[in-house]
């Protein structure tokens, strides 16, 4: 509801109006399609050299993390579960088993996308301006070697 | 409450609801009907009477128990509906009227199956989950949505089958349909009974259902089927063979296979589906071990799988709609577009992930902590290599390659407002139920004073939930599980997203099974006119034989071969036989 001051200006009138505004520019995207809100909560990651930030800061956490172990010792019911280091590590192997493993799985189980002969497009319903709405003429890469 | 209104089942209203959604044409009235029937329901579940025959009805002499809550399901059927009203929200962009009455529909038969006083009421509703669920396939109206519905409706009336079957075994050895559990598997009717459970539970080679039909459904259609047929399974095996111990290794056995698909899989609704699979079999596994603890850890990580699945599915329901596609290999970058879909997505894969102060991490830590004490130490790293690995495929796969990795230069708005509406609230429960207990009722403890064994839970809760042992542990896990994806991506060591399809199980019938009966007909078309050509052959010269020797012009009437002395005593044998069978008789 407006305030009118003695001034006669309606302020509180003024303040809605700027919020609104602001919170339309927040959702508003530029012309190349960018959102405004992806800046401010994702921008950090278009940060020059960041894949290498990431790296080494990981790599340290997880150091830390394996160490810690030293110093406080556990009580789990299961022996192996005790040693120092156990669930970073085995964490760690069997992320790595998985993804390696998808190499030879590919190769073996992976063939053409018609292969049952029933290969369709999108289904019902999606916005009518979805650029790939028509999967013939979408883009397609690899994703290998992405940063 | 009105006595009426206490005996009425909950999932029944939307039931009627969904029927009455079918004949509504204006799009307005029937999205206030897709929301407030499920919240009506909730109402009614929630005032409702625990621990007494609600509703019951007389069949051919049996009792019918229509309507029951307890503490088992009522957890379940609560999920149920507070995600019935998040799927009615999230479909409020879209003017469908066959759609909006089969999520309802199905949704309410599977709170009225999960409220089911006896296995025949359970039956009942099991069969209407499955026929009501197969439209919002259908509705995707693709060649390969048709094929794979059929498959799916094939699949489910099969558990049906299996069910009935198995409770006509069960009346006539036990005398009645009550829902105690079963303890002998050996028990044919018994058996019949795990088998249609399993099948619903997408138990490993009867899983391909599941990655089959779903991610072939619509938009919305994904999003409604990642909740309920698979939980509603949960619950009926919990209910009716807690401690049964195949389901040990049956659980810890799905935990693990998915996780290899998952990583080569392009479609990002796939791997979702996989994702189920993965997390259905923690279930599978705490039902298996069946301490009053497991049990709560089953029912309390069926409820928060809703949401954070739910989730996740909605967020890459929200990149197709935008987009067209959830194709890995066409995807990546819609951060930029889709910031708020992106945030969404991440919660959603921390919570399932078991990051501490999101949900997976109080519910899922309960049936591994089990699993330990247990001592199932094999059984334990298998669920501890399954934490990891949903970590690879829900935790990082989805959200990196959908909005982050390769720039695919797509830009689209973002999702509309009723989706975002609907990630919201899903992501705000996926992280209130992982929140320590502030004040007491508060997060996680919430969820605690409704699981079946309250003691045990509050228990866990305070010795153990949010231990420095038990964080820690956690973050070690995940932490090395992170740098160990950095690691292999900075040195090239991930596969690659690539298009094309992934072979499973399915193979067996969809090619091999389908090649055999295309093989069969082959050779039937050949064979058959050439077994029908030597048929005739023969038998017109069988006929052209007994022409040429009984008939009028025959050889017998000629005399021919046989002439007059011949005739004479065979007459003369005949009657000799006919005297001796006389003489016999008398």
């Amino acid at each position: 509801m407006s305030d009118p001051t003695d001034n006669g200006r309606d302020d509180t009138g003024r303040f809605v109006k700027r919020a609104a505004e602001s919170v339309h520019k927040l959702n508003t995207p530029s012309e190349e399609g960018i959102h405004p809100l992806s800046q401010i909560l994702f921008g950090w990651t278009h940060t020059k050299g960041i894949g290498n930030i990431i790296f080494w800061v990981l790599l340290a956490l997880s150091a830390i993390m394996l160490s810690i172990d030293f110093f406080f010792p556990r009580q789990d019911y299961l022996k192996f579960a005790n040693y120092a280091g156990f669930y970073g590590i085995w964490g760690f192997v069997c992320f790595s088993f998985a993804v390696i493993m998808g190499w030879p799985l590919g190769h073996l189980l992976r063939r053409d996308e018609n292969y049952y002969g029933d290969a369709s497009g999108p289904p019902y319903g999606v916005d009518p301006d979805a650029p790939m709405a028509d999967e013939a003429t979408a883009p397609h890469h690899s994703s290998e070697g992405d940063a | 409450m009105p006595t009426m209104l206490a005996s009425l089942n909950p999932g029944w209203v939307l039931i009627i609801a969904g029927i009455a959604s079918l004949f509504i044409r204006v799009r307005v009235v029937r999205q206030v009907v897709t929301i407030a029937a499920p919240l009506m329901a909730l109402l009614l579940l929630v005032f409702a009477t625990q621990n007494t025959d609600l509703a019951t009805a007389d069949m051919m002499g049996l009792k019918l128990v229509l309507y029951k809550v307890d503490s088992l399901n009522f957890i379940f059927s609560l999920a149920f509906l507070i995600a019935a009203v998040l799927n009615g929200i999230y479909a409020l962009h879209s003017d469908d009227r066959i759609q909006d009455g089969a999520a309802l529909f199905y949704a309410g038969a599977a709170v009225a199956a999960t409220l089911a006083g006896d296995l025949m009421t359970l039956f009942v509703f099991w069969e209407l989950t499955a026929i009501s669920s197969v439209f919002l396939i259908l509705r995707a109206q693709t060649r390969e949505a048709y094929f794979a519905a059929m498959r799916y409706l094939g699949v489910q009336v099969l558990s049906g089958v299996l069910l009935l079957a198995g409770i006509a075994y069960v009346l006539k050895s036990r005398g009645n349909l009550s829902l105690e559990a079963f303890t002998d598997l050996s028990d044919p009717g018994v058996l019949f009974i795990f088998i249609a459970f399993g099948i619903k539970a997408a138990f490993p080679l009867l899983h391909n259902w599941l990655q089959d039909a779903y991610p072939k459904a619509t938009v919305v259609g994904s999003v409604v089927l990642s909740v309920y047929t698979t939980k509603l399974a949960v619950y009926a095996l919990a209910r009716m063979f807690p401690g049964q111990e195949h389901l040990i290794w049956i659980g810890a056995t799905m935990t693990v296979f998915p996780v290899f698909f998952a990583v080569i899989e392009n479609d990002l609704r796939r791997v979702l589906s996989y994702s189920i699979n993965n997390q259905v079999g923690f279930m599978v596994c705490g039902v298996g071990v069946g301490t009053p603890l497991a049990l709560n850890g089953v029912a309390a990580h069926a409820f928060a799988d809703i949401f954070f699945k739910g989730l996740l599915m909605m967020s890459m329901g929200a990149v197709l709609y935008r987009t067209g596609t959830v194709k890995a290999s066409q995807l990546g970058g819609l951060h930029r577009s889709m910031p708020w879909t992106t945030v969404f997505c991440i919660i959603g894969a921390m919570s399932i992930s078991a990051f501490p102060l999101f949900s997976a991490f109080v519910t899922k830590s309960m049936i591994i902590s089990e699993v330990a004490t247990a001592g199932y130490a094999v059984i334990f790293l298998m669920l501890m290599f399954a934490s990891a690995g949903v970590l690879e495929h829900s935790g990082i796969k989805i959200p990196y390659y959908a909005f982050f990795g390769h720039d695919s230069g797509i830009r689209v708005k973002e999702a509309p407002f009723n989706m975002l509406l609907a990630m919201g609230i899903a992501a705000g429960l996926s992280i209130f139920l992982g929140l320590p207990a502030l004040v007491p009722g508060f997060g996680h403890e919430w969820l605690y004073n409704l699981l079946p064994y309250r003691e045990e839970a509050m228990g866990y809760s305070h010795h153990h939930l949010f231990s420095f042992s038990h964080i820690l542990t956690q973050f070690q896990l995940l932490v090395l599980a992170i740098f160990a994806f950095v690691l292999l991506k900075r040195i090239h060591a991930y596969p690659p997203e690539k298009r094309g399809v992934i072979l499973d199980s399915d193979w067996t019938y969809r090619k091999l099974g389908y090649g055999l009966v295309v093989w069969a007909g082959t050779v039937w078309g050949k064979a058959g006119p050439a077994m029908s050509a030597a048929f005739f052959r023969v038998t017109g010269r069988a006929y052209n034989w007994i022409e040429a020797a009984f008939s009028p012009r025959g050889e017998l009437a000629r005399g021919g071969v046989l002439n007059g002395a011949m005739a004479i005593w065979t007459a003369a044998l005949l009657g000799i036989v006919l005297l001796l069978s006389f003489m016999a008789v008398s």
